[in-house]
């Protein structure tokens, strides 16, 4: 117990022997864990956004008069049935048209021109994953009473696929910048033992143990990744802020929740430590031989 | 305590450091390695502390064959060792106390008892009154008497110098040599690497000469030459 005190002092005191080498991979760790934050934040972001633009009505099936409600009904529960729905409900006319006077009402003009009549019933569906319109729109191709399909947005395809490269690039950068921390703590660390091999000789020679000489080696890697994670959380927090003050808007939020933002702080914390295990690890690796 | 076996080395490159030796160092002896630079002395040293390996022979030290000793044993055995260098190998940025209790750091000896013996050994070099300073801050000869210090602080059963007067004055020289010979006296084995033959001739110790890696003589209370066949 009091050797791991002395051992955990030793790393200190390199550290400030250090103080510029260590500054520097601190800066760097902070800025590839920032950047991984970041981009953990920002795939978040586009997942709450799509996630917003995926609520509601996905697809819309306008009616034929023809039949009216009984058949009108029987499609409603057919469509139901389909395993890619999950859940569709039915507008009729009247519906429909105060619908119409809720969207067009501060034209009141436009409004009068139309009576229920003149506007279809319809089947609103929503699906339980946007990407499947298709097949709906495949199944109800051809049926008799359909008058018009509406797709939602017909941009949401794009935007998938798109959300979907955005996803991709932001993990990639995560993985690529998580281990470039990991890089620069074992290069920091190649770099303190070459500086002190002279003392690391001495120390062998007067009967130190492997451990007893890679401890400080170690405990110093963990406290530049705890650092840069530090910096990095600290700096995603305030930037979080800055976002947090653009206005929310109907179509995009800039804001993640606390909980999200708590829990990564976190694991990015934890990433810091653990790149700093695994990078003096791998720096002491070649070493120590006697 | 001491015994090497047919022992050779030979370097990458061919260099022929020791040849065959054999040699038998008993509980309590002083022993002086003397012979032209070159001969093979530190290379012997180096090979008893595990820092060389040998090319050929057995080395025991302390009953245990050292030539066999697995690598994660070797601090171990580096703890029954004191060692002394002509360049005091001390840690530059330890103060002497530090440097002198590092020695029974790498054991995980208690806190206590580190204190006690640190001091209890620096009173014994007569460097109490600068415990605190660094090693930059003292004379060659004081620096010397810290590395003694921490080759003895945990009392190891043996001692192995090499040249430790070499970088020192005959009279500082003389003063470390007194320390040696009072260790040595608590039944401390030394073996000791010299150039130095005054202090050879004055101590009146086994001799051991080396010339290009052989022994060519072992003699009890003997001095730096051979003494003349009349
Ligand atoms: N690491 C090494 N690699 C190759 N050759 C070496 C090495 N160390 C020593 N030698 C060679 O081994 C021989 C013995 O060297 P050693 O240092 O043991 O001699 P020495 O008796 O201690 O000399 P000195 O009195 O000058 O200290 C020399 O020829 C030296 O050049
Ligand atoms: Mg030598």
């Amino acid at each position: 117990m009091s050797t791991l005190l002395f051992l955990t002092g030793e790393a200190f005191v390199n550290l400030r022997r250090n103080a510029l080498v260590a500054t520097g991979a601190v800066l760097a760790v902070f800025v590839s864990l920032a950047l991984a934050f970041g981009a953990l934040v920002f795939n978040e972001l586009v997942r709450i956004n799509t996630l917003q633009w995926q609520r509601g009505d996905h697809i819309i099936v306008f009616l034929k008069d023809e039949g009216g409600p009984v058949a009108h009904d029987q499609l409603l529960q057919e469509i139901n049935e389909y395993p890619e729905v999950e859940n569709a409900w039915y507008l009729d006319k009247a519906g429909a048209y105060q619908e119409f006077s809720e969207m067009y009402s501060d034209q009141p003009a436009l409004a009068a021109t139309v009576t229920a009549a003149d506007l279809p019933a319809s089947i609103r569906v929503e699906l339980k994953d946007i990407s499947e319109y298709q097949a709906v729109q495949f199944r109800l191709v051809g049926h008799p009473l359909l008058r018009r399909l509406s797709v939602f947005s017909e941009g949401i395809e794009r935007l998938l696929s798109l959300t979907g490269v955005l996803n991709s690039i932001g993990l990639g950068l995560v993985v690529v910048l998580g281990a470039s921390a990991v890089v620069l703590i074992a290069n920091t660390i190649r770099m303190a033992i070459y500086a002190r091999r002279e003392e690391i000789a001495i120390m062998k020679l007067v009967g130190a143990g492997n451990w007893f000489i890679r401890v400080p080696f170690i405990i110093e890697g963990a406290t530049v990744g705890l650092l840069g994670a530090g910096l990095a959380a600290a700096a995603v927090f305030v930037s979080h802020g800055l976002l947090e003050r653009i206005p929310t808007d109907i179509l995009i939020r800039f804001q993640v929740d606390q909980s999200f933002l708590t829990s990564r702080t976190i694991l990015i914390l934890g990433f810091g430590v653990l790149a700093g295990f695994i990078g003096s690890s791998f720096g002491l690796r070649r070493f120590l031989r006697v | 305590m001491i015994r090497l076996q047919e022992v050779s080395k030979v370097y990458d490159g061919g260099v022929v450091a020791v040849q065959k030796v054999n040699l038998d160092i008993r509980k309590g002896e002083f022993v002086f390695l003397v012979g032209p630079s070159g001969s093979g002395k530190s290379t012997l040293i180096r090979m008893c502390l595990r820092e060389e390996r040998v090319t050929r022979g057995t080395i025991w030290v302390a009953g245990k064959d050292i030539t066999r000793l697995p690598t994660w044993r070797v601090p171990y055995l580096r703890r029954t060792v004191g060692t002394i260098f002509q360049d005091f190998k001390l840690l530059p940025n330890k103060t002497v106390a530090e440097n002198v209790s590092f020695a029974l750091k790498v054991t995980g000896c208690p806190r206590s008892i580190i204190r006690r013996q640190v001091n209890t050994v620096l009173e014994l070099v007569g460097l109490s009154a600068k415990a605190d300073r660094y090693p930059r801050q003292l004379s060659g000869g004081e620096q010397q008497r810290v590395t003694i210090a921490r080759a003895f602080v945990n009392r190891p059963p043996i001692l192995l110098a090499d040249e430790p007067t070499g970088n020192l004055d005959p009279a500082t020289s003389v003063g470390i040599m007194r320390l040696l010979d009072r260790i040595n006296r608590t039944g401390t084995t030394v073996m000791m690497a010299t150039h130095d033959f005054a202090i050879v001739d004055a101590m009146r110790r086994r001799v051991v000469q080396l010339d290009r890696g052989r022994v060519i003589r072992d003699e009890s209370a003997s001095g730096y030459e051979a003494p003349s066949k009349s």
